[in-house]
């Protein structure tokens, strides 16, 4: 199926954001006090904050048109004469310049929030080794500040970025929205199949490997995500998959900020699966019985009514909840509401030789199923010192202890299919820990799990991330920067679950043990040298940088624990160590980097880049590769053509063209592997080893080429700013994991350099001030706004065949589609639906017989169902579009905050009705609520259930579901207490909110008709790409209340 | 110029650290074996044993269970087994897992053999000796894995080297060179393998030139019965069988008196038995202990085939370790029962292969059942309405084998199972693998899998003879067998055949009651061309859909999908 491009048709299809976008496109106002002057003079005092209520330094407040101006103080307080009924012009970098009214009175309260400018020109811009003006940025970039990553209280910083730029796709990796759980990031559509599509992450200038639960969001005042090649070429070997530059608090000149931010509340279940009831349960078993039991070829039952049907098939605990009515909801016993938390203590500030930060956070997270939590302590801390006029040395060290407990605990396959007719407890109203009558000898009583101890699942992680460098000026213009930056992270994990829980269901208890050390350093050399000739601007940038990895891992599984106390602390203490691991990775990259800007009276820009890697774990001799790239852009505002368009504050034509390399996979996958499987002759045991690998000495680089054109705008002052971006990327070499065939007796896939990709997108990201702040007293509306679409399409696999149906790889399509049959209802007990069937040749009597199951399309009309020519693409996981709204309004000290998002189109795969356990239509344990086929239910939707069949044949394609929705992701409110009672607490600023997390889904066919609860399905963040909802402890939803205060 | 010194200080600095820089990117592998072990003295040991550890993936995987004994005139789906490749219903299709998986365990270690073989030479402090043997080892593990492909499959492709370089082409070659290649290995195995079992330093499980005498006479048989045949393939197979019989006594090796010693718990190293698929108490060596398949590591699951959902029945009988895991994945066919199995007074192998009866085991009174009112005409004597029909320890199902009326059922104390009443959930329960010294009531087995025995050699000789008019020679190697069957009750001389018993529809009855569930009974039923007639006389469910395509099994889709260059990949016809 190949879909063509419609880029501006797609927005056709966009009523909900069009609506939006012309409704406050019509507020825009762009009408401008005038000034007065007059003989009298008031005297005004007052603070000047930015949105969320933080003092603002070095704000200049000056009168229009007069001569006086003053600057805030470190606390943001200002005093200053003005002639009465005179304006005051408000203007600091970043922020709108703010013209306030004077009045005839003295103001001494006067408080002031600074609506922040998303586009300001000199708005210093975080880029790969170094800082741009916003006017001088040649790339496609997307800078988040600290006020959006602020409105999110999420657990960890992906989560945050959900929905804020154009061009980041941020998704629950298959749904898992357990604590401690870390979403995939696509940005710009998925390249790769094996090397991985997860963007590089960048702090303060370093590479960071950790785990996103690593960092602590609260301690990161910006985010940039390069997403063109331009940008991105400057990481070179990384950079293929966009790159999110994370900069964290500094220390700035001034008296000590002391800040407190808080935040506590309770989380939530977003709702129940629907499982059959006790008696819809009953009715349902007797069907699969009627339907799938035969005696020596011929039904055993008569039908529904038959008498024996009222035993058979049912345990006497059944029996008994038939005759009593019970009907348990084993998901109502094992759900409880989680809470979350989060503090976060700082201190900073400095004098002109020394600055520093130091901060300490906590946050937690439990549940909606006992036992599952994340925690983490973080500890930062950064210092600047000059030494005298040349030289700057700078630590900056991130430092955190997470611990996540039940990180896997997911007893909802044995939750939802215990039958409802049987009860939890036994007589004396103990938990009766033992299969759960009725449910095939199967289900193991999920409440087993609850009792303390017996189900144990810890991982603690430590870790520091600490950069240091060293600035030398050698020459005027002439730089040279030592940047350099360690990661040591220690990673334990322990699990232990006893005999009489779901995971041993009465065997032996079972204990798991690793131990994972990982070291990571990077040594850069960066030589910077600018110099100015009249109009001619010149910036040079020349890097050697080098990167080490190493890591190892250690692992223990032991069955039959010698006391259950004793968990997963001693394999010693065990009946059986049933197998070791291990493993050690090591990897470097060598990189050779210049780069140069060259402006012309900033009206013409050019960057033009190359950059070398050498990566160890790629074959001898395609060990290196080149990556070269330009970017130009034209200041189009600065022309004198369009000089005096007063309407037009900026205007930015980008172009940018540039090749980025991708080698992140597992090193040593030149070399072939044999694996071990273990043997014994009779009392002498062994391991042997099998060839389970092949080598591939001519593994290459996989790289990325791509061309950007953008225009960045800004309107009536910047009222209205953002930019639109159209880019096309092409992969080659691409590293694909290719299934032999089995006949070759390589039984694992091996790592080729074939193929290729390309992915092309349209992006826009619109930020305007509906409203401005005019004091506290007014009312303000700011709104920012993202839309984006992504096509990719494999364009060509191995051997120039057009599909690899092994991988699920289809040239002309995205990676990720889901490749089956074509389901086109139910096989009916009609005439002429029999002899379809058999005319399909399929069987249409007796015990398996298609009567009643799902039925396929005969694609190829070759009267014959099978797989090489009736499975088509019947979907994939790639959207039409998605896109992010933020709305911030502020009156009278309160803010309120929405911020939503929309992914709109592309096929979602659900476990809970395709795969897993729990919609196996078998009868022999509950099963979600359907419709299900009957004899005389002739719905065409769902099969029949039938006791004769496992899994109900072709249920897959019952969890194939559209996968549009539109979630609110935040809505905040908050209030900044008024100035006169903040003074008498000694405070500077003290803010007070509520925020509920995910209240709603809105949109979703799979929510509101389907049962499911929630649409967002991300791929692991191996393959972010392939998008499937794993039956899984429920996603949930949060109400916080939250507190900043600073002194 | 302070500056131009800092410059060059750095210029010089920066070129320092290059230098040592591109030994980094070396690749240092301290965790992982590679190919190039094998021509290691370790290498090849090891390499070897996992060619071994290759039949634990047949000789106790639930896989080849699947594909040799259900679907067949034997044995039926069981309520708990997958349904579409036990009844042959439109479901099972080149898809079927099953099929797949077996294919790739062969595949898999028939590489690992090929690259021992390859390597050999390589290897240079092995005495030579030792190596002839390791070599005849891996030639005779390769020749099984190829066996196993070519009466699945027919034509195959056949990988004479090791695969050692990635590639995605494949070819089928015919069956007939497939068979030339399996029984040039077994000759070559059977002049370099120590004579027997028994013999001096052989290990348990270790392979011999007896078994390889064995296999080599299947081979012969097998290929006469198939396209491939060639004119002398049966008095080969009688010959080369014949031999290892008549050397028996040299090699130790004899049919035990009695045969239900034979698969004794515990006596899986009898006289009687050629080669094992061997497993062990030791759990971390045993396979990956999930009753299942990890990482081409399988256990025996055997012990949880047969065994029926007895404690559904609620007459007390609680799951137990000895009774088994209640998972049934196939049940006898009431031809298997009634049928094969009609005699059993003078030849005791039906009461030897069949558990018929299970005790009250539960010590919760609420779980006996009880008489109700009134009490059913004929009730024994100490019948007393409102009280439980037994005790522990009692008799609480009872298959009787014979035919019992509604009237007495009603009336017996325990559950009185006639033939009439067996069904997907509970028939006379195969016993010839129970193990009661698994750890746990849901471990697989620690038992070793006999593959072949000696008994064997008797039939293969007989059907052999039968076939070259040898029949003397057939009835008397087939009364070998059967006049050990009547061991201790039964008359050994009323159970003797005459010449006029024989035809290939009497030797596949035979092998029914010697051979009965070890994984034999489909590949036995496509070499005698009696698949689909037996099937549809015998098997109900199968009967209505099996087809002349089902003699072979499809080529799984994923090999003819992933076959991307050069000619596609061919399907069997039919499928």
């Amino acid at each position: 199926m190949q879909r063509r491009l419609h880029y501006y048709c797609r927005l056709k299809k966009l009523p909900l954001w069009v609506g939006i976008i012309f409704c406050y496109m019509i507020c825009v106002s762009t009408a401008h006090a005038q000034s007065t002057t007059a003989g009298k003079t008031v005297s005004i005092k007052g603070t000047i904050t930015n949105q969320s209520g933080e003092p603002l330094h070095g704000v200049t407040v000056s009168i229009k048109g007069g001569s006086g101006a003053t600057a805030t103080q470190p606390d943001g307080s200002f005093q200053i004469e003005a002639p009465e009924n005179s304006t005051l012009v408000i203007s600091s970098v970043g922020y709108l310049i703010h013209d306030i009214k004077v009045g005839s009175m003295d103001q001494p309260n006067f408080l002031l929030r600074l609506t922040e400018n998303k586009n300001q020109l000199d708005q210093v811009v975080v880029v790969g080794y170094g800082t741009r003006k916003k006017s001088d940025v040649t790339g496609a970039i997307v800078s988040i500040s600290e006020q959006a990553i602020k409105d999110i209280p999420a657990a960890n910083l992906a989560q945050t970025l959900q929905g804020q730029g154009a061009g980041i796709d941020v998704q629950k990796s298959g749904g898992n929205s357990k604590p401690g759980a870390t979403p995939s990031i696509l940005i710009r559509g998925s390249r790769s199949v094996q090397a991985g599509n997860n963007p590089l992450i960048v702090v303060d200038g370093i590479p960071f490997n950790g785990n996103i639960n690593d960092l602590n969001q609260d301690d990161i005042v910006s985010v940039e995500v390069l997403k063109d090649a331009s940008s991105t070429a400057i990481y070179g070997s990384r950079g293929a998959n966009g790159v999110i530059l994370v900069s964290t608090k500094r220390g700035k000149t001034g008296r000590p900020v002391v800040s407190y931010n808080g935040y506590a509340g309770t989380v939530r279940a977003l709702g129940e699966y629907p499982m059959l009831n006790g008696e819809e349960f009953a009715l349902f078993k007797r069907w699969a019985l009627v339907n799938g039991i035969y005696q020596n070829g011929v039904p055993k039952y008569t039908g529904i009514d038959d008498a024996r049907l009222a035993v058979d098939g049912l345990s006497s605990e059944e029996l008994e909840g038939i005759r009593t009515g019970r009907s348990t909801n084993w998901q109502e016993l094992i759900y409880k509401p989680g809470m979350i938390t989060n503090h976060q203590l700082g201190v900073s500030g400095g004098s002109d030789l020394t600055q520093y930060a130091i901060s300490g956070g906590y946050f937690k997270e439990t549940g909606v199923y006992p036992g599952q939590d994340f925690e983490r302590f973080s500890v930062k801390l950064s210092v600047d010192q000059k030494l005298g006029n040349r030289f700057k040395v700078g630590l900056n060290t991130l430092n955190t202890f997470t611990t996540t407990n039940g990180e896997s605990a997911n007893p909802m396959a044995a939750a939802l299919r215990s039958s409802p007719l049987a009860s939890p407890y036994d007589s004396t109203g103990n938990i009766y820990n033992e299969y759960v009558p009725g449910s095939a000898s199967q289900v193991w009583n999920v409440l087993g799990n609850l009792i303390p101890g017996a189900s144990v699942e810890k991982r603690k992680r430590f870790g520091t991330f600490t950069t240091l460098y060293v600035d030398v000026e050698l020459l005027p213009g002439l730089k040279y920067r030592f940047n350099s930056g360690a990661e040591i992270r220690s990673d334990i994990y322990g699990n232990f679950y006893a005999a009489r829980t779901t995971n041993n269901q009465g065997a032996q208890s079972t204990a798991q043990n690793r131990t994972n050390l990982r070291t990571n350093y990077t040594l850069e050399n960066i030589l910077t040298y600018d110099k100015t000739i009249r109009k001619h601007k010149i910036n040079f940038t020349g890097l050697f940088g080098f990167q080490e990895q190493k890591e190892q891992n250690n692992e223990f599984r032991n069955t039959n624990v010698l006391a259950d106390y004793l968990q997963y602390y001693n394999p010693a203490l065990t009946a059986t160590i049933t197998a070791g691991d291990a493993d050690f990775k090591k990897w470097d990259i060598i990189s050779y980097m210049a780069r140069v800007n060259y402006s012309f009276d900033d009206r013409l820009l050019l960057t033009l880049t190359g950059r070398s890697d050498g990566s160890s774990r790629l074959a001898p001799g395609n060990k290196y590769h080149s990556y070269p790239a330009f970017a130009a852009a034209w200041n189009i505002s600065k022309e004198k053509f369009l000089g005096n368009v007063a309407s037009i504050s900026n205007l930015k034509l980008r172009a940018s063209y540039g090749t980025v390399g991708n080698a992140n996979i597992d090193p040593y996958q030149t070399l072939g592997l044999l694996s071990s499987v273990v043997y014994n002759y009779g009392d002498v045991t062994t391991t042997g080893v099998y060839p389970s690998t092949a080598p591939n000495p001519n593994l290459a680089w996989e790289y990325t080429s791509s061309a950007n054109i953008g225009l960045d705008f800004g309107l009536f002052g910047n009222r209205i700013s953002g930019s639109v971006e159209v880019y096309k990327q092409w992969t080659n070499s691409l590293l694909l994991p290719q299934t032999l065939p089995a006949s070759s007796g390589i039984p694992n896939r091996i790592l080729t350099n074939v193929g290729k990709t390309e992915n092309k997108g349209f992006e826009l990201q619109l930020s305007t001030v509906n409203l401005p702040s005019k004091g506290r007293g007014s009312f303000s509306w700011t709104t920012d706004l993202n839309i984006f679409l992504n096509r990719g399409e494999i364009t060509q696999l191995a051997n120039n065949v057009t599909k690899d149906v092994a991988n699920n790889w289809f040239v002309g399509s995205p990676i990720g589609v889901h490749y089956n049959y074509e389901r086109v209802g139910v096989w009916q007990n009609t005439k002429e639906d029999t002899a379809a069937a058999a005319a399909l040749g399929l069987t249409v009597n007796g015990v398996g017989s298609v009567i009643g199951q799902i039925r396929v399309a005969d694609l190829n009309g070759d009267k014959k169902i099978d797989p090489n020519n009736d499975r088509k693409i019947i979907g994939s996981s790639q959207p039409d579009w998605e896109g992010g709204m933020t709305n911030r309004f502020g009156f009278k000290g309160f803010d309120l905050t929405i911020m939503i998002f929309a992914r709109v189109g592309g096929t979602l795969f659900s476990s809970l009705q395709g795969g897993g356990f729990v919609n196996t239509y078998q009868g022999t344990y509950n099963n979600i609520k359907t419709d299900y086929w009957t004899p005389t239910n002739h719905q065409n939707y769902y099969p029949r259930p039938n006791a004769n069949y496992t899994n109900s044949p072709n249920r897959d394609l019952l969890g194939y579901f559209k996968g549009t929705y539109v979630k609110v992701r935040t809505m905040s409110l908050g209030y900044n207490l008024p100035q006169s009672l903040i003074n008498k607490l000694g405070a500077k600023n003290i803010r007070v909110y509520a925020t509920a997390e995910d209240p709603f889904i809105l949109f979703s066919e799979f929510r509101n008709k389907y049962g499911g609860l929630d649409p967002e399905a991300g791929g692991s963040s191996e393959r972010p790409s392939v998008a499937t909802l794993n039956v899984d402890t429920p996603p949930n939803w949060s109400f916080i209340f939250g507190l900043n205060i600073s002194f | 110029m302070k500056g131009i010194y800092i410059i060059l200080f750095t210029v010089f600095f920066a070129a320092l650290i290059n230098t040592g820089c591109n030994k980094k990117l070396v690749e240092e592998p301290q965790s992982i074996l590679t190919p190039s072990f094998f021509a290691t003295t370790q290498g090849f040991q090891q390499g070897l044993d996992a060619a071994y550890a290759g039949t634990r993936l047949f000789w106790g995987n639930q896989t080849y269970f699947t594909l040799t004994v259900i679907g067949t005139d034997e044995f039926k789906r069981g309520i708990d087994g997958n349904s579409n490749i036990n009844i042959y219903s439109s479901g099972y299709d080149a898809q079927n897992g099953d099929v797949l998986a077996n294919w790739r365990n062969a595949y898999t270690f028939i590489n690992t053999c090929n690259g021992l073989i390859d390597n050999a030479d390589n290897v240079k402090d092995i005495p030579d000796a030792t190596k002839k043997r390791m070599i005849a080892e891996a030639k005779f593990l390769r020749a099984n894995y190829y066996f196993i492909l070519v009466q699945f499959h027919g034509d195959i492709t056949l990988n004479k080297i090791f695969q050692s370089t990635p590639s995605t082409s494949a070819v089928r070659d015919p069956m007939s060179e497939a068979y030339k290649f399996i029984i040039q290995d077994l000759k070559d195995a059977i002049a370099a393998l120590p004579a027997g079992p028994k013999t001096g330093g052989v290990l348990p499980g270790k392979v011999n030139a007896a078994v390889a005498r064995h296999v080599l006479a299947k081979v012969y048989l097998t290929r006469a019965g198939s396209k491939a045949k060639e004119a002398n393939d049966y008095a080969d197979a009688y010959t080369t069988a014949n031999d290892l019989i008549n050397n028996r006594a040299a090699l130790g090796l004899s049919l035990l008196q009695d045969f239900g010693k034979v698969f004794e718990e515990g006596n899986e190293r009898n006289s009687e038995v050629l080669w094992t698929s061997e497993h062990t108490s030791n759990l971390a060596f045993n396979g990956p202990n999930n009753s299942g398949v990890t990482n081409f590591s399988a256990d025996n699951v055997l012990n949880h085939m047969w065994v029926g959902q007895y404690e559904k029945k609620e007459v007390a009988v609680l799951r137990s370790t000895l009774y088994g895991r209640p998972y049934i994945r196939c049940t006898p066919t009431l031809w298997l029962t009634e049928t094969a199995f009609a005699e059993r007074v003078n030849d005791t192998r039906y009461n030897k292969t069949f558990q018929t009866v299970w005790y009250a085991n539960s010590t919760n009174a609420n779980d006996y059942p009880k008489w109700k009112s009134p009490l059913p005409p004929g009730a024994p004597a100490g019948a007393v309405v409102g009280q439980p029909k037994f005790k522990l320890g009692d008799t609480a199902i009872y298959m009787p084998g014979v035919n019992k009326t509604d009237a007495e059922i009603a009336a017996s104390t325990y559950l009185l199972i006639p033939p009439r009443k067996y069904d997907a959930t509970l028939g006379p329960t195969m016993f010839k693998y129970f193990d009661t010294k698994r750890a746990n009531l849901n471990f697989p087995s620690i038992r070793p899998v006999i593959a072949y025995r000696l008994a064997e050699t008797y039939l293969i000789a007989a059907e052999a003879a039968f076939m070259t008019g040898k029949i003397t020679e057939a009835v008397t190697l087939t009364n070998a067998v059967r006049e050990r069957a009547a061991f201790p009750t039964g008359n050994a001389v009323s159970v003797r055949i005459q010449a006029s018993d024989l035809s290939i529809d009497f030797f596949l009855n035979e092998r029914t009651r010697e051979l009965c569930g070890e994984l034999v009974r489909w590949l036995d039923l496509v070499r005698t061309g009696k698949l689909i007639e037996r099937v549809k006389a015998f098997n109900p469910e199968a009967a209505g859909n099996i087809q002349p395509k089902h003699i072979l099994r499809p080529i799984p889709q994923a090999q003819i999908d992933a076959v991307v260059t050069g000619e596609p990949y061919p399907q069997n016809a039919g499928w």
